[in-house]
């Protein structure tokens, strides 16, 4: 294994750094890093920036807000907690979480952390989440990163972050604040430095890695892949992102007809029709009437009714599309 | 010759899988090893490999759609030799 020291707390450095170890230098080898952001939301690679996090919060705490490659959900993470990122080449295409988390395990047992996996391959401890894991895999290799929460502000984290209220409630849950535990109980004596510092060497000696320093070239490629990708607004709030829901028929004699849509605040604040229906109808239009509607049956038909009145889709009426968002 | 493109078996865990963008365009030539498609399940995003040298020639899935281990996802010409 090889290790490599990251001193950067810029979230979107350490994405680029990650991606360039990935596709770029491709080591054969295992590589670990442990690393710290500044106060940061990392948005999962297709998740909705307006569905997941309360920017308004975001802009007050100043808080970055970065995207992954990774999948899942979004976290908060700061330099009171840390991220380990571990990357392997491996020729399986099959999703396994257990290598990491095995390494990851390990080390914060042997650091008197009792630590153990759960079903959503998340560490917990005493039964509440204190790491979660988000993998991104490419042929050849994957990358395996997780957050680890030692003394997080997670007053801030409740704060920027949205939780479904219908998830919460069906799983019983009161917060996001409840879900998750600071490792600073377990140790309350460790600063999180020394926790960060503990763990790294825990993991260098389970496998006697190697350390490598990163070159001035290694730096610059870095930089050159940051401003160009993650530190990119596009890439971060833009055209990727991943609308909430989806309600998607197939209509005799209409053809498929799909809508997306985000909602914040009971309200519709962004919608995407498509489908293979036969119509003129100018999709982009259509959208823009619905967007800042008020999630209320009667109120979207009103609009969708008032749009089909200038361009129908032949088969399909504007009952039958708002059943796609409420039904 | 069409051959048709599945959606492969990636989790043990799932067999549903949020379809995140393509990689190759219709009418891009694809080459065994070329990524065609990236697809999200269980807290990863998964870049899925050609297995055929050719042209895409249709894409039957879009970003957002939910897809099943075994779906028609797309359908590439090859060459009959």
């Amino acid at each position: 294994m090889i290790y490599i020291p990251v001193t950067s707390t810029d979230v979107y450095h350490n994405f680029a750094l990650e991606y360039y170890l990935m596709s770029e230098k491709r080591f054969r080898e295992p590589v670990f890093l442990l690393w710290s952001t500044t106060p940061t939301v990392m948005l999962g690679k297709y998740q909705d920036a307006t569905t997941e996090l309360n920017l308004a919060n975001v802009k007050r705490y100043g808080v970055h807000v970065a995207r992954r490659y990774s999948g899942g959900g979004t976290i908060y993470t700061d330099q009171g907690g840390c991220q380990f990122t571990l990357i392997y080449p491996d020729e399986h295409t099959e999703i396994d979480f257990s290598v990491g988390l095995r390494l990851i395990k390990t080390a914060l047992n042997q650091i008197g952390i009792q630590a153990a996996n759960d079903s959503r391959n998340d560490l917990v401890v005493a039964g509440r989440k204190v790491s979660g894991s988000a993998q991104y895999v490419t042929p050849g290799y994957k990358l395996h990163h997780g957050s680890l929460l030692f003394d997080s502000n997670l007053a801030t984290m409740a704060a920027v972050l949205k939780v479904d209220p219908v998830k919460l409630k069906a799983k019983r849950i009161a917060s996001v604040h409840q879900r998750t535990i600071n490792l600073k109980e377990q140790q309350p004596n460790w600063s999180a430095q020394e926790f960060k510092d503990y763990l790294r060497q825990a993991v260098v000696s389970l496998q006697q890695a190697e350390t490598y320093q990163l070159t001035p070239a290694d730096e610059a490629r870095i930089l050159g892949i940051s401003s160009q990708r993650f530190a990119n607004p596009d890439f971060i709030y833009g055209k990727r992102s991943r609308l909430a829901h989806t309600g998607k028929r197939y209509f005799q004699g209409g053809g498929l007809a799909r809508i997306s849509y985000s909602l914040d605040n009971q309200r519709l604040t962004a919608v995407h029709l498509s489908g293979d229906f036969f119509s003129n109808l100018d999709t982009g239009r259509f959208e823009q009437a619905l967007v800042g509607t008020k999630y209320d049956r009667s109120a979207v038909l009103k609009i969708i009714d008032a749009q089909l009145a200038i361009t129908p889709i032949m088969g399909i009426s504007a009952n039958q599309l708002t059943g796609l968002i409420f039904d | 010759m069409l051959k048709e493109i599945h959606m492969p078996k990636l989790s043990p865990k799932s067999d549903d899988y949020f379809f995140g963008e393509w990689i190759k365009k219709p009418g891009e030539s694809v080459k065994q090893g070329d990524v065609l498609f990236e697809v999200e399940t269980d807290k990863v995003i998964s870049q899925v490999e050609s297995e055929e040298d050719g042209i895409l020639k249709e894409q039957k899935v879009a970003t957002g759609d939910t897809t099943k281990v075994g779906d028609l996802v797309a359908t590439i010409e090859v060459s009959d030799h």
